[in-house]
């Protein structure tokens, strides 16, 4: 059956991402320890991300050049194919910080994380998934809301969401976040 | 010591410790500062975050599709848009992402703000071959645009920045130049919309960082602006979130749309259409809603009477933003000042509703005033949409064109007998 006029094609969508892989796999590329993991990040989350890069809302040395390579269409699939995804399973090592990991899920809960990112902080929508994704990512992101660094989307709630909390918060946040499988 | 000093004393420790454990569930009330410039700055997210109610978990504002609408799909969805006989509606202009208030320069170039992106548009070009520019970008949130006497004026949250010459410098217009930013930069209910009256006022609405507080009245107010130099009048209070106003062409006076509060219900309370008949009236917000519904958390040492009741109840959740009194030639006499008002549509509904165009026919007294849908279609399913009307606009033909930040593109309803 023809795809209706218009739909994303899941299938354009991975080979567009293909060069992709080599700062957001999942696997420990040495760049990558700042670039999030993007399998199963909800499809409007990823599209909305890659506009705001090539307008320029959020600006990156490597995503704002990269982002206005693409089309309507690329991004569309783009964001049909990482929705697609199964989550990311890293390798869940021993927590070495139990006392982190406590004080992140009491943060979560007292800020009301899951208003917007759902039970289990799953994402939804143009709000990004939080579970499993990696613990440098979460904190980078965390920080640059803080700072007011990071433009675009999320702007009406995450830099007063992350206001009153202290770096040590930030990094609870993201120690917890990161290991929710 | 005492039995009242040890009393104290516990307290005193209990709120220490509710303070250190980041209270998750911890008893006892929260306390803020809010004299600081800081916490208007940062104001506390519970304050959006903290009034989901159990019957309406789950319901969220939802995002537009981040590329527009593919124009295939506007195409259908404009052939199913209901309107009155002998009107038509037909793609003015496409690939606007997150368009929101539209101006009109005097050259014919259409300005449009945006939402989503920092984006000004300017649409120009000759019929069904409109070119989209981005005139102005990297701003954070500039829905409010307005045109006076050659410049072009852009509301983005804490700023109100002038472009001279607009038209004329389409393509380098520069940094603009600042002319009023005495208002606090959270983004929340911070976004604006500009209408200027012919005495050369802007007006410009102020809304709260929270859904139902005890703001400032510095943060609850439409203001009016004197672009030349600063100084400013407060002209409505007790107003929540107004992005929609337009001046009367009969009386010259400001009417203005508004949201009301959520998290009370589907269906409670209504959106608003307001009209200022004397300067510094207070609406009700936070006290009373729809003109008749006390607030269940402050409305205590209030009556609804002692506020100005809204002209028209819009409906539950219905959205209303950008608004014009009817000004053109092209419909029919009886539609001449008429009120067309954009609704952007629910979230905090369980089955959403506006997402329309309407119509509201009332006298300059705000007598009379009855309303009706006059262009709907934009809803999808229960919780969804084909599109989102967020303003109006007549244009020099007296046709009338609708910005849709949902789809990305601007519509033009035209009458033909």
């Amino acid at each position: 059956m023809a795809a209706a006029a218009g739909a994303a094609d899941p299938a354009a969508g991975k080979a567009k991402y293909e060069p992709c892989l080599a700062c957001h796999g999942s696997g420990a590329a040495p760049q990558g320890e700042v670039a999030p993991i993007l399998d199963a990040q909800p499809d409007n989350f990823v599209q909305w991300q890659l506009v705001y890069f090539r307008t320029e809302t959020r600006l990156d040395a490597a995503m704002t050049p990269i982002s206005k390579l693409l089309s309507n269409e690329d991004i569309r699939n783009i964001g049909a194919y990482l929705a697609s995804l199964p989550p990311p399973k890293l390798e869940l090592g021993k927590d070495e910080r139990p006392e982190l990991s406590e004080a992140g899920e009491q943060l979560a809960k007292a800020n009301h994380c899951a208003s917007c990112h759902q039970e289990g902080y799953v994402g939804r929508d143009n709000i990004p998934r939080l579970a499993g994704q990696r613990e440098s990512y979460l904190l980078k992101s965390l920080r640059d809301f803080k700072s007011g660094k990071r433009r675009g989307g999320g702007v009406a709630a995450m830099p007063d969401a992350v206001y009153p909390l202290n770096d040590k918060g930030l990094q609870a946040l993201a120690h917890y976040l990161s290991r929710l499988r | 010591m005492s039995s009242l000093s040890k009393r104290l004393t516990g307290v005193a420790v209990v709120a220490l410790a509710a303070a250190l454990a980041a209270p998750a569930g911890a008893q006892g009330l929260k306390s803020y500062d809010s004299t600081k410039k800081e916490f208007w700055d940062h104001p506390p997210a519970d304050w959006f975050l903290g009034d989901e109610t159990e019957a309406q978990k789950g319901l969220t504002p939802k995002a537009p599709p981040a590329t527009g609408v593919p124009l295939e799909e506007i195409q259908a969805t404009l052939k199913n848009i209901k309107l009155p006989k002998g009107f038509h509606i037909s793609l003015w202009a496409a690939n606007i992402p997150s368009a929101r208030q539209m101006a009109w320069g005097d050259k014919g170039t259409l300005f449009v703000g945006a939402f989503g992106v920092g984006n000004v548009y300017a649409v120009s070009g000759a019929a069904g071959d409109k070119q989209v520019k981005v005139v102005i970008k990297g701003l954070k949130m500039p829905t409010g645009v307005a045109f006076y006497k050659g410049d072009l004026y852009v509301a983005d949250i804490d700023k109100i920045i002038k472009y001279e010459k607009a038209e004329a410098n389409i393509d380098n217009l520069g940094e603009g130049k600042v002319v009023y930013s005495d208002m606090p930069s959270y983004p929340a209910h911070g976004w604006k919309y500009l209408v200027f009256d012919k005495h050369g006022w802007v007006y410009v609405p102020l809304g709260p960082p929270c859904n139902e507080c005890l703001p400032p009245t510095s943060v609850s107010q439409i203001r009016r602006v004197n672009p030349e130099n600063g100084n400013a009048e407060i002209v409505a209070l007790g107003v929540r979130n107004s992005v929609g106003g337009d001046v009367d062409p009969r009386t010259g006076d400001y009417w203005f749309s508004e949201n009301a509060r959520d998290w009370m219900g589907d269906n409670v309370p209504s959106d608003k259409l307001n009209h200022i008949k004397k300067i510094g009236e207070h609406f009700g917000y936070p006290y009373c809603h729809q003109g008749n519904i006390p607030d269940p958390k402050y409305a205590m040492g209030h009556k609804c009477s002692e506020f100005t009741p809204p002209v028209v109840k819009l409906g539950y959740h219905v959205a209303p933003l950008g608004m014009k009194f009817y000004t053109g030639k092209q419909f029919p006499a009886e539609y001449h000042n008429n009120i067309f008002l954009a609704e952007h549509g629910s979230w905090n509904r369980h089955q959403y509703q506006g997402a329309r165009i309407v119509r509201i026919v009332v006298d300059p007294q705000g007598k009379n005033a009855k309303q009706e849908v006059f262009a709907s279609g934009w809803i999808k399913g229960k919780q969804d949409f084909h599109g989102r009307p967020a303003d109006v606009i007549v244009a020099k033909d007296g046709s009338l064109l609708v910005a849709d930040d949902w789809a990305g593109a601007i519509y033009q309803i035209s009458y033909k007998k």
